[in-house]
């Protein structure tokens, strides 16, 4: 059952299933960027906040490697390795971003189940 | 906009993306103006809030001495340092024993612009070890080497065989060596900050060579600069290795603007106290954990930290903390042996290695350390500082194969000093071990 109220999909408190099961134009409607991933790291989910905060089209992200290609910065055992190491993984991580190169502080959502084929990076600016 | 100039501003950014180095801009007090993705990978880790984006606080307690450097750096132009090595952690076993190292290039491109680079050179670091090893007992012999003289001695460390050139170049006979130690070859009263023949012979034991500069004494000549270098015969066991002699060579050189000696100490040493550095202790304390293993004689350290000391800035400058940093390390170093290394490896945090040496040992020798410390006056201009210390002691427990545990208890138990009170010394508790 989808409880679509506004505290669910709040950004520290809503689950890996919920995302799973939220539509595109749902997900686009985030106040916070959502990037879902596959169990090799391939992004698969790429929302439309997260692409204009970015300054990132979809099409260029979509299909290739999110750490590797998109996101280098994040990269290390801090969260690229923390994602891929730990089988179940539902923490914030307070992280620094470069968007155009200058410092950008952000909270970082990481989740991962072992019943998801998909592990989902939150991004709150 | 145009669109051909949005595009082109999009492959210049992309350009950026993808490169492989860190890229830092920072205004001379350390405040980082653009970052590229790559330093931001490498930096996000050694951040500890509340430290803003400031380059030179996040890299404190790495390489303190990024900050002097810039301070001193007076030209408006240039490379303030090249491929500076930063070692963040020693080896543990889930880095397959590999130490983390960054190299960092920092380059002045105005009065209050710099361009800093960083690597990880982890891999490299690793490498270079295996081959310096090799190349430092080669480089050592084929330097233009016009004569040099041999010496073999046995297990024990007496003389037992003697090469001509030797006898030559000594100007003493087979019977005046033979069944002596190295000492015939010291003045009788050498200065006391002199490594003894024993000390040098357990250094070489440790490290499987030593290498020293000084004057050497001939029979009825003068006495003459040279190079000693011991090295270790060891035959593999059924258990371990066993010395079963040195191999010694000594070389008349002419003592150069740079004394090999000087060179160690400009690679091992930190540039504002002449302490040992961060990585001369990680390399020190990684051998003293094997030997630890093998042989099972004690290890223990202490970690020390000058309490308040950002207020000492804070209150008197930073050049007042700089001499503050000095005089606490010349006050420690006079109080140890020649075996034990005493290391700056942060901002104002020291690490002591006490190779020998029980909890019991190293409690006594923080205790000793501490009061020095209390009674130290350190006179800047009109002012007279005075600071005190807080001192953590751990013992290294069997199967402690590498220095990173060892090194977590001691400072576990310098926060506790912290937490008590300060200008106290801590032990560790045993059987405390490290979490995650």
């Amino acid at each position: 059952m989808l409880a679509t109220s506004v505290e669910v999909l709040e950004f520290s408190k809503i689950s890996l299933g919920e995302l799973m099961s939220l539509s595109n134009e749902a997900i686009d409607a985030l106040p916070f960027g959502v990037v879902g991933l596959s169990r090799e790291g391939v992004t698969e989910v790429y929302s439309h906040t997260e692409s204009k905060l970015a300054g990132i089209p979809p099409e260029s992200v979509l299909g290739t490697h999110f750490f590797l290609s998109t996101a280098q910065c994040m990269n290390n055992f801090m969260v690229a390795q923390r994602l891929d190491d730990e089988a179940e993984l539902d923490t914030v991580v307070d992280y620094v971003l470069t968007f155009r190169m200058r410092p950008t502080p952000i909270r970082l959502r990481l989740l991962k189940k072992a019943e998801y084929p998909r592990s989902y990076l939150l991004i709150q600016r | 906009m145009s669109a051909e100039t949005a595009t082109e501003n999009e492959l210049l950014l992309q350009f950026l993306y993808a490169c492989p180095v860190g890229l830092v801009e920072i205004e001379a007090d350390g405040a980082i103006g653009m970052i590229n993705p790559l330093a931001m990978q490498l930096m996000v880790p050694l951040m500890r809030p509340p430290q803003g984006m400031n380059f030179f606080d996040i890299m404190e307690p790495y390489a303190p001495e990024l900050r002097n450097l810039v301070e001193e750096f007076t030209a408006l132009h240039g490379e303030v340092c090249s491929n500076l090595r930063i070692f963040i952690s020693p080896g543990t076993k889930q880095s397959g024993y590999l130490a983390h190292v960054l190299s960092c290039t920092l380059v002045r491109l105005a009065a209050d612009r710099f361009m800093a680079t960083l690597s990880d050179v982890s891999k490299v670091v690793a490498q270079e070890r295996r081959l310096g090893e090799a190349e430092v007992w080669f480089s050592s012999l084929l330097d233009g080497v016009s004569d040099f003289a041999v010496l073999s001695l046995d297990a024990q460390g007496l003389i037992d065989g003697v090469s001509a050139s030797a006898l030559r170049q000594t100007g003493f006979s087979n019977e005046d060596l033979l069944g002596k130690t190295l000492d015939v070859f010291d003045s009788p009263t050498p200065a006391t900050s002199a490594v003894t023949v024993t000390e040098q012979i357990s250094l070489a034991c440790r490290d499987g060579w030593y290498l020293i500069e000084g004057w050497q004494k001939r029979k009825d000549l003068p006495a003459d600069w040279c190079q000693r270098l011991i090295a270790v015969r060891s035959e593999e066991g059924e258990e371990d290795r066993t010395v079963t002699g040195y191999t010694v060579i000594l070389r008349e050189v002419v003592r150069q603007k740079h004394d090999a000696l000087e060179l160690k100490q400009m690679l091992t040493r930190d540039h504002l106290t002449g302490a040992s550095n961060r990585a001369h202790f990680f390399e020190i304390a990684g051998r003293e954990c094997s030997r630890f293993v093998r042989y099972g004689h004690s290890l223990s350290v202490v970690a020390l930290d000058i309490d308040h000391f950002k207020s000492v800035n804070d209150t008197y400058g930073h050049a007042a903390g700089d001499k503050v940093l000095r005089e606490v390390s010349r006050r420690c170093m006079v109080l140890l042996r020649p075996a034990d290394t005493f290391a700056r490896v942060g901002g104002e945090e020291f690490m002591v290695l006490l190779p020998g040496t029980d909890l019991r040992g190293a409690r006594l020798l923080a205790e000793r350390l501490r009061s020095a410390l209390e009674n130290m006056t350190v006179s800047y201009g009109n002012e007279m500082i005075t600071v005190t210390g807080s001192f953590g002691c751990a013992e290294a427990v069997p199967d402690t194969s590498s220095p990173a545990p060892l090194m977590e208890s001691a400072d576990r138990a310098l926060y506790n000093a912290k937490q008590m009170g300060r200008n106290m010394v801590v032990l560790a508790v045993a059987g405390e071990v490290p979490g995650e």
